[in-house]
């Protein structure tokens, strides 16, 4: 009788995003898996049918977990600074705490699987529409200047991600040991929501 | 619903390809006790995997085995 093990499928998750930062899709196998796990592959094939099933169901749990905690104490209907402000905390909570999913993440999101993965999580849609709201709420009040989408995200979010990636390397520019405090973000938010101010 | 992990049979096979039109394909898909199944031709084992809730594996071996394949559960 096989019982569902969570633990277990605790750990085939954390092993699998493990090895594909390390070796990318290409490297990683069915077979390495089951060895790190020291589970025989028979039993990852009960839970996943093959490889990409596998990426898209781990990359489907990941991607909840960064849009649950996205909008953990988040109201579109903030003011637009404060709800910015959130969100650049958020986002850099989950970075912080998960680095490996962050950059499991960034792998899966150039990748075919992206798609597949986002359609599959009913929660996505309602992120997006609680982002839309938010941002049509900071455009009628007034709090944001209209913008192209894509110009608006590398603006509003560029400056967190550029921080947080200095963060995760330890390092800024010329190899100076760096880490991100909430008195920098804060330096760098209040340039940030100048610029997305009318 | 999620999948009774106890209807899931999972084998080791020498089943390389298989083409749309092959008779292997037809029976496994035609098969009323099939709920589901896919080989995976990228591993080296190319892994069968079955859903059924009524078929024992050592049927579904027998099965392959009538197409000239060779098929071994993995446990």
């Amino acid at each position: 009788m096989r019982v569902r093990d969570a633990d277990k499928e605790k750990l085939v998750i954390e092993m699998a995003i493990d090895q594909i930062v390390r070796d990318g899709f290409q490297g990683f196998s069915m077979n390495k898996l089951a060895k790190a796990c020291s589970i025989s592959v028979g039993t990852l094939y009960i839970y996943y049918k093959d490889k990409d099933d596998l990426i898209q169901k781990i990359g489907a749990v990941t991607a909840l977990q960064f849009f649950t905690s996205t909008v953990k104490n988040f109201s579109p209907k903030m003011s637009f600074e404060e709800g910015l402000w959130k969100q650049w905390e958020n986002r850099a909570a989950f970075t912080m705490k998960y680095p490996k999913e962050v950059a499991f993440f960034e792998i899966i999101k150039h990748s075919p699987h992206s798609e597949i993965i986002l359609d599959s999580i009913k929660e996505f849609a309602d992120f997006r529409m609680i982002m839309k709201e938010f941002i049509d709420n900071g455009l009628r009040n007034k709090e944001l200047v209209p913008m192209t989408f894509e110009a608006f995200w590398s603006v509003a979010y560029g400056p967190l991600y550029t921080l947080l990636n200095l963060h995760t390397e330890g390092k800024s520019m010329g190899g100076k040991p760096f880490k991100l405090t909430k008195e920098i973000m804060k330096e760098a938010f209040s340039r940030t929501i100048k610029a997305l101010k009318p | 619903m999620e999948t009774d992990l106890n209807t899931i049979h999972v084998f080791k096979t020498n089943i390389a390809t298989v083409d749309p039109n092959c008779q292997l394909r037809k029976t496994l898909d035609d098969h009323q006790d099939i709920k589901q199944w896919s080989i995976d031709h990228e591993d080296v084992d190319c892994v069968l995997r079955v859903v059924s809730d009524v078929l024992q594996p050592e049927t579904i071996i027998g099965m392959i085995n009538d197409f000239g394949h060779e098929c071994q559960e993995l446990n």
